[in-house]
């Protein structure tokens, strides 16, 4: 903790010093032994000789305390800070000594590598931070490499930690297993929705021919039809114009005829049945509808089947007939 | 200026006034009604029961198509509208026929039921195309604009001497479209034709839809073209006028004419198809295809008795494994039907 302590808090004391190295130094060399061990007293007593202090330059014992305690509260969690301060009056004094220790320790360093014993203290601070810092950085330097050398497996989860790649597997395995089910059943429920679907073929084959011969043979039957019913006189070419009004003359004369007549509906019978709905019809009506008497009244739909059915006579239908005729 | 007079001075006729409701009650009632035959227009609703998949309100949409003019093309339901929203609605509108898709677990269903008060024929459909898939399958897929403004001509085939449900399928069928009146009907309006055909061995009915085109006999096919199109041919490889038409075309398909698909029209059809010309009939599938089963005949609208299949009692002994096989499909039907008539709620 302590240790931690220091790292933290180095950096800014050696930041200090910086913008003015040289006439910091003249200065020391001027003051000698008595100001370390006056920094010494400091440390032990704090809140004594500020302005000495704030004159060289040099963090006052207040900001490092400061210092301090917030490299405590980042490392520290959140359970521990209350013991800390709880306990903040008993491990001042031990970390102060040990701090003084430490100095001692790195002043020696000092005074056995450099020449200039009387440096002054807090530049000697300053150079053991970085080196240590240094050895640091050689370390963290190995590691990195250590690590950038390393040879990937050819893993799809790729570089994760060993921790996480059971759980991404494990996850990864079930999603698999999901979506193999999920879409089995999508392909199920196409083939559903599809059934009886059939995409015809390109070309015509037997059957369709056969279809499209019998649905040609009824239209030629109904087109025969019609041109019997609609051509007036087969000797007559209507596309020549002297036939063509004889031809308008008869046609009128067949419309007037046709709506004093009675209706013709009878002889239309005998067409293909296909096409030859009119059910029988009494004999004195006259051929257009709007004229007869029963235009639009009631419909013929309503029994279709009973005519039918009645003539027919089967056990079988005649249940089903009579409950229709009951709801009416 | 002449101050507007209120009241009875404002009616125009001599007749006695009629009220607005009464008035359009007779539009109504003249809407439904062919001006020239008298006769009744179905009207038809295609509509489903429950949830479709895509593909079956692809087709849905195409069967509406194919009961154009007279139908609702954008019908659109709802998932609470029960069967008796539907038949309330038909009432006023003059709605006759109902064609209801289903989509239940072994295969999609057909309804062809007559309104208020039915009977309901149920088909299985074995086998459906769409007429996106048809047309994908045609090299030159022709379906001009004006096809669907006039009802198909319904042809039937294969359905005689079959007995009863067999019968009344054809009476409904017939009653399907707006009868054809031979001496009134004009050859221009007829342009599409629904094809029912009875396949005995299989004991499946085939719906086909075909468009109708007629070709003049005796005209080449470049002749045609240039009738048709109202372009000016191109003509930079020939040397003189006449090659254009005394040149004969690659292999044109009008030379393959059979006397059966030729008639005499009695009337100008087109610019191409003029009256006294012999003329050829083509037909080219324009869909939706389909195989159906018939499943069941019910007396009601989706209910009511069984009319058929026929119960096993009556059933010849040779037959039985496989009708009886039937008859438990038409049972489940029944029970399912029931619940979907009487309330909807269960369905999703």
């Amino acid at each position: 903790m302590a240790a931690a302590s220091q790292a933290v808090s180095a950096p800014p004391s050696a930041a200090a010093p910086a913008p003015a190295p040289n006439p910091g130094k003249r200065k020391t060399r001027a003051k000698g032994k008595g100001n370390k061990n006056k920094a010494k007293k400091k440390l032990a007593r704090s809140g004594q000789d500020d302005s000495i202090h704030r004159r060289r330059n040099k963090p006052s014992a207040k900001f490092l305390k400061l210092l301090r305690k917030r490299a405590r509260d980042y490392n520290s969690d959140d359970d521990e800070e209350d013991d800390d301060r709880q306990q903040e009056h008993q491990p001042n004094p031990r970390r102060r000594r040990r701090d003084e220790e430490e100095e001692e320790e790195e002043d020696e360093a000092l005074s056995h590598s450099d020449q200039e014993e009387e440096d002054e203290e807090e530049e000697g601070v300053s150079t053991s931070a970085i080196t240590r810092f240094e050895q640091g950085c050689r370390a963290f330097r190995v590691a990195f490499l250590k690590i950038m050398a390393k040879k990937l497996p050819d893993d799809p989860l790729g570089p994760i930690l060993s921790a996480h790649k059971k759980l991404v597997a494990a996850k990864l395995a079930e999603e698999l297993e999901e979506h193999k089910p999920k879409g089995e059943a999508r392909k199920e429920k196409r083939m559903a929705a599809e059934k009886g679907h059939v995409i015809p073929e390109d070309h015509l084959d037997s059957k369709e021919k056969e279809l499209i011969k019998v649905a040609t043979k009824g239209v030629v039957r109904l087109f025969n039809a019609v041109s019997k019913a609609q051509k007036p006189r087969k000797d007559l070419n209507p596309s020549r114009t002297k036939d063509a009004k004889v031809l308008a003359k008869e046609r009128k004369n067949t419309f007037l005829a046709e709506l004093e007549m009675p209706s013709h509906q009878d002889k239309k019978s005998q067409a293909p049945s296909n096409f030859s709905k009119h059910t029988g019809k009494d004999e004195d009506e006259p051929a257009w509808a709007p004229l007869r008497d029963t235009y639009m009244l009631g419909s013929k739909l309503k029994d279709w089947d009973k005519m039918k059915d009645s003539a027919a006579a089967s056990g079988q239908a005649e249940v089903p007939l009579g409950d229709s005729s009951d709801e009416e | 200026m002449r101050q507007p007079r209120s009241g009875p001075g404002k009616r125009r006729g001599r007749g006695p006034r009629i009220p607005a409701t009464t008035l359009r009650k007779q539009q109504a009632a003249l809407a439904n009604v062919d001006q020239i035959t008298g006769a009744k227009i179905p009207k038809s609703f295609v509509f489903s029961r429950g949830k479709l998949p895509s593909t079956l309100r692809h087709l849905q949409q195409d069967l509406r198509k194919v009961m154009l003019p007279y139908t609702a093309l954008n019908l659109k339901e709802k998932k609470r509208n029960n069967l008796k929203d539907f038949v309330n609605v038909a009432g006023p509108l003059g709605v006759t026929h109902f064609l209801i898709l289903s989509n239940p677990k072994s295969l999609p269903h057909l309804r062809f039921s007559n309104s208020p008060q039915g009977p309901t024929f149920t088909f299985q459909i074995e086998e459906y195309a769409l007429a996106a898939d048809i047309a994908n399958s045609q090299k030159r897929p022709r379906c001009p604009p004006g096809i669907f403004k006039n009802s198909p001509l319904v042809v039937l085939s294969g359905f005689s001497g079959l007995g009863n449900p067999f019968e009344s399928l054809v009476e409904y069928f017939q009653h399907m479209v707006p009868a054809v009146d031979p001496s009134t009907v004009k050859l221009a309006e007829c342009q599409r034709i629904l094809l029912l055909k009875y396949d005995k061995e299989k004991e499946v009915v085939d719906f086909r839809h075909y468009s109708i085109k007629l070709q003049p006999i005796g005209v080449s096919r470049r002749i045609r073209k240039l009738m048709q199109n109202n372009q000016v041919p191109d003509l930079r490889d020939l040397k003189d006028v006449s090659d254009y038409v005394t040149k004969a075309g690659y292999g044109s398909e009008s030379e393959v004419d059979d006397e059966a698909a030729t008639v005499s029209l009695p009337s100008d059809v087109d610019k191409l198809n003029r009256a006294s010309r012999k003329s050829a009939v083509r037909l080219q599938e324009i869909g939706p295809r389909m195989t159906m089963r018939l499943v069941k005949v019910e007396a009601g609208l989706c209910s009511g008795d069984v009319l058929y299949p026929w119960p096993v009692a009556k059933e010849s002994v040779g037959e039985k494994g496989k009708v009886t096989e039937e008859e438990i499909e038409g049972q489940e039907e029944t029970e399912d039907e029931l619940e979907d008539g009487s309330e909807d709620e269960m369905e999703e």
